[in-house]
């Protein structure tokens, strides 16, 4: 799980970009960072840390060469130590290599150079592909031939590319790691993601498995790895640069919390219509939810409590569904019929895990359906069919806009279940869902709520039905960016065992929305209040939950199915103010990437 | 050029619908004030906006973000509000040469930003402003001028001596946040016009050109002028990104209902509805997600973000905040009024009623022309509303 980048045909400004581009993907990864340049002599400069270290390190020096790439690492293999940074090189200081994922036979190809003479200065997998090149070089070989087969006797998962001394060429290849092109009149770019070089360019060339890049002065080429010509479509992205700036905020995240109401009105956009009180996702998905006896969703993370919930949305229409952490979907695949549908949920459409579920469910000749924000990413390019959720670029490594378009989103294809006709009453609340998400921005108290209990020892959340994925999501969401304890738990489970963690300095947030079992879930709050635990009800206001508890955050009353998403806003809030009042590293916590790329 | 957008003031006298975001932010027929600003400095080739942000100043980020229409936006905080000055004095380092200045709540026509950018002369002058005649100048900040520089400033003239107004737009040079510096403040607040009063008072060898322009230029001053606001701009034709066809703007994701009429001017933003035999317009516009239900009748109007018209409502001259719900059967006619607004009463306005954000109106309610609702009140099934209901009110029959 990394960040590529690379330039070729920026002349003097190469570093420059390439530095501007690691800063744009520092999301993927944050440990240590590293550039290579050529054209001519070759340099490498490489760090432990977060960009700024390499940023100073290099401030005063330049680093000529018109040509170049980029890495920004999360540690695979090794710790993250000035060695293990990339880019690689080998024994001659010739070549310079970055990858993002896993070279899983890297332990014999790096005895049988040992054998044959190599050193080796890092711990990595990826130090052996420009060693793997520097023995063909020897042999007399080119350096894209010799790129070709170094890559060739590569097995796992790469996105990986290299610079020559004395080359004006990148070469770049990839296998279930992500990797686009950006095609601009004068220069190419390679990236992890679009975000790398969008603002230098909007149109974009998605690269497929298997598939070697060339980038030259000259432009682009995309061959089979065997070098057999193949036609790639030029696409443009409608993403534009100025969303992945911070907009005077001090934090993407809080930024994004507040790019809901928009991103939900673009999900929405087109897509429901009140005068006749329908939904409309397009032929395809409508025909695939249609005819699935049973869906299976697989996720990770955030994206997995979306599909927790997608799952109760999809029960309560009369389909059996199920949702599944991805990497345990893999381990152990459930059993299906030719009429399941699986439904991948993933922000990124790069998440590796999901990717193999989905994968696995194909080779099972299963339909699959990707939920994802990126466009042309991997999922949406594998699956039978793709649902855009169109959140704009999310950059906070805590999932927020996304999260609550995921809920939209699946609650426009339960729509589509009973033929498109929800009912009036149901469109306008999806509808009116962006206005009473911006009414909880302007109006909440989470800032207060934070603050009355940043010093807490753990987090407990608790919620029944929709609530219970919001009550997962809550925690997760606390975990991630404030390093605090917190659980998440089925509002009725709490009195069979966790109960015994709660005392008077766990405060517990209670999501009561909605009215299906709401009552129950205020039994359990009492059970919570008689251990003197503080109370944090999340409530529209159905129950009198208002009474048993400490704080209240409160939210518009709306249809049961979307309450939950103006829940999950609020303690989206609670989460980021902890983590501000505690000084934490909140677009980039530790030990954390954006999307996750290797299994 | 640079440019410096003051829009960190709350806009008091336009409450209650600045009771939760700044004037800035008040709709302009269907977009923000402030998104006609920046349409003007776009248009001046401006290389960046620095905007100066303060009361409620999320929603100014939330909707322009990084940049608009390409042009870079930068954002400086004011943290109290201190006056026009104290303001402006924020985005000192944020600029870079000579730069033009405007207020965030007033829209000017681009014609004027670039006749003050073309005629400042840092070598001759000090700074340079706009001036314009117009008749109701007396009711804004005006300038007195001779041969062609600016002699001394009016902030609240009170006779009715010939004015000339203030157009609010300005060029300066780093000379002003020094200038800045150096004025003694009044009250604890700086404002521009006095420290530029101060610049070209007596003992004083610095100038002030005045640059004479023309063109369109509103301010709203009550809640009910974005009536005239709106009206302006439709007459005008400045409605932005939205199909036009004779005077009708509909935005291409709305929909409006084939039995439903659209009486010229109007606009329809993006995701609004229109239902079966509504009648809207004339001089009104629906902002993004509007709805207007079956059988309304939706005149002189403005009506924002999310805003919903129950069926078989009436509404004449109707200011409605963001995700305002009006239920059905609800009346507000037009009438003339005479309201009470921060300790004085202004007479003889005509307006049906303001509904300040998230109001609720829950069926069948009625207004009295002039009714003003603060935000998030809920006015009960049947009730009538005359004068002033305060934030957050329930009021039942």
């Amino acid at each position: 799980m990394c960040g590529i980048i690379g330039a070729v045909g920026r002349g003097d400004e190469t570093l420059d970009v390439l530095l501007d581009g690691l800063s744009n993907l520092e999301y993927r990864g944050y440990d240590s960072a590293g550039v290579a340049v050529s054209g001519g002599d070759l340099s490498v400069a490489k760090r432990s840390g977060e960009l700024d270290v390499l940023e100073k390190a290099l401030a005063g020096k330049s680093l000529p060469g018109t040509v170049g790439i980029g890495h920004t690492r999360w540690s695979t293999h090794g710790p993250p130590t000035d060695e293990n940074a990339h880019p690689h090189m080998d024994c001659t200081g010739s070549v310079a290599v970055v990858h993002n994922g896993i070279i899983e036979n890297y332990q014999s190809i790096k005895e049988e150079l040992a054998a044959a003479g190599h050193e080796f200065e890092s711990e990595t997998d990826t130090e052996i592909v420009p060693h793997l090149i520097e023995a063909q070089r020897a042999e007399g070989v080119s350096f894209e031939q010799a790129f070709r087969h170094a890559v060739g006797r590569l097995e796992g998962s790469y996105a990986i590319a290299a610079v020559l001394e004395g080359s004006d060429t990148v070469y770049a290849a990839r296998n279930d790691s992500p990797l686009v092109l950006g095609v601009a009149d004068d220069a190419t770019y390679l990236g992890s993601d679009v975000p790398a070089f969008l603002e230098f360019t909007d149109r974009v060339v998605y690269l497929e498995d298997g598939e070697v890049a060339e980038l030259s002065l000259d432009g682009w080429d995309v061959t089979t790895l065997a070098g057999e010509a193949v036609e790639k479509d030029v696409r443009t992205v409608d993403w534009e640069s100025e969303e992945t700036g911070k907009s005077g905020y001090d934090h993407y995240m809080l930024k994004e919390i507040h790019e809901q109401p928009r991103a939900l009105r673009q999900c929405l956009q087109e897509r429901v219509d009140e005068l006749s009180g329908t939904v409309d996702l397009g032929d395809d998905i409508e025909a695939a939810v249609q005819n699935a006896e049973s869906i299976q969703l697989v996720a990770c993370g955030t994206s997995y409590h979306a599909a927790l919930y997608a799952a109760e949305l999809f029960r309560s229409q009369g389909v059996p569904a199920q949702a599944f952490v991805a990497s345990e979907y893999v381990t152990s695949p459930p059993p299906h019929d030719d009429d399941t549908l699986v439904v991948g949920v993933t922000q990124s459409g790069e998440t590796a895990d999901t990717l193999s579920a989905l994968r696995d469910a194909q080779r099972r000749g299963v339909d699959t359906l990707a939920v994802t924000n990126v466009v042309g990413s991997t999922a949406a390019r594998e699956c039978d069919g793709v649902l855009y959720i169109r959140s704009g670029p999310e950059i906070g490594v805590a999932a927020t806009k996304t999260f609550s378009a995921q809920v939209l989103a699946v609650n426009m294809v339960a729509a589509v279940m009973g033929n498109g006709s929800a009912s009036h009453e149901f469109v306008s609340a999806l509808r009116d869902l962006p206005g009473q998400v911006q009414t909880v921005l302007d109006e909440t108290n989470a800032r207060e709520v934070a603050e009355r209990f940043v010093d807490s020892d753990a987090y407990f959340f608790i919620g029944r039905g929709y609530d219970y994925p919001v009550a997962m999501e809550g925690a997760l969401k606390m975990k991630e960016i404030s390093y605090k304890h917190a659980e998440g738990f089925p509002a009725g489970e709490l009195k069979h065992g966790p109960l015994a963690l709660v005392t008077a300095n766990t405060p517990v947030f209670a999501v009561v929305t909605g009215e299906t079992g709401s009552e129950k879930t205020v039994g359990n709050v009492k059970e919570v209040e008689a251990r003197d635990a503080p109370v944090v009800a999340v409530t529209d206001g159905r129950t009198d939950v208002e009474r048993y508890a400490d704080e209240v955050l409160e939210v518009p009353e709306t249809d049961p199915r979307l309450a939950p998403v103006l829940a999950n806003v609020q303690l989206q809030l609670v989460s980021y103010h902890v983590a501000k009042k505690l000084g934490r590293n909140i677009d980039k916590p530790r030990n954390l990437a954006k999307s996750v790329t290797v299994e | 050029m640079d440019a410096v957008v003051l829009a960190a003031g709350e806009g008091e006298r336009l409450a209650p619908l600045t009771e939760s975001r700044p004037k800035p932010m008040l709709p302009a027929a269907n977009r923000p004030i402030l998104s006609y600003v920046f349409d003007a400095l776009v248009a001046a080739d401006v290389d960046s906006i620095v905007v100066v942000i303060g009361y409620e100043r999320d929603h100014i980020r939330d909707q322009f973000g990084n940049t608009y229409r390409d042009t870079p936006i930068e954002y400086v905080t004011q943290e109290k509000q201190l006056g026009s000055g104290h303001a402006l004095r924020q985005a000192k380092g944020a600029v870079d040469g000579p730069f033009l200045v405007l207020n965030g709540d007033q829209i000017v026509a681009p014609e004027m930003v670039a006749d003050v950018r073309d005629a400042y002369e840092p070598g001759r002058a000090f700074g340079a402003l706009g001036a314009i005649e117009h008749a109701d100048a007396a009711q804004y900040g005006t300038v007195s001028i001779d041969d062609g520089s600016v002699t001394a400033f009016f902030e609240d003239p009170a006779n009715d001596e010939h004015y000339t107004l203030n157009a609010g737009v300005y060029a300066f040079d780093e000379r002003l946040f020094d200038a800045l510096d150096a004025t003694p403040r009044t009250d604890g607040e700086l404002s521009l016009p006095s420290t530029l009063e101060r610049i070209v008072g007596d003992g004083n060898t610095e100038s002030i050109q005045a640059v004479r322009t023309e063109g369109l230029w509103v301010d709203a001053t009550y809640a009910w002028d974005l009536l005239t606001v709106a009206e302006r701009l439709l007459d005008e034709g400045w409605i932005e990104g939205v199909a036009e066809e004779d005077d009708v703007w509909v935005a291409d994701s709305a929909r409006v209902h084939d039995s439903a009429v659209l009486r010229p001017p109007v606009a329809i933003s993006a995701d609004a509805v229109v239902g079966p035999n509504a009648v809207v317009g004339p001089a009104t516009s629906l902002g993004r997600n509007a709805t207007v239900g079956a059988n309304a009748t939706v005149s002189r109007s403005v009506l924002d973000v999310d805003t919903r018209v129950g069926a078989n409502a009436s509404l004449h001259e109707v200011v409605a905040g963001r995700a305002v719900d009006i239920g059905a059967g609800t009346v507000a006619p037009s009438g003339v009024a005479d309201i009470p607004v921060a300790g004085h009463v202004v007479e003889g306005q005509r307006v049906g009623a303001v509904l300040a954000d998230r109001v609720s109106v829950e069926g069948a309610g009625s207004f009295d022309p002039g009714a003003i609702v603060g935000t998030g009140a809920t006015l009960g099934v049947g009730t009538h509303i005359t004068g002033r209901v305060d934030r957050d009110t329930e009021v039942v029959r």
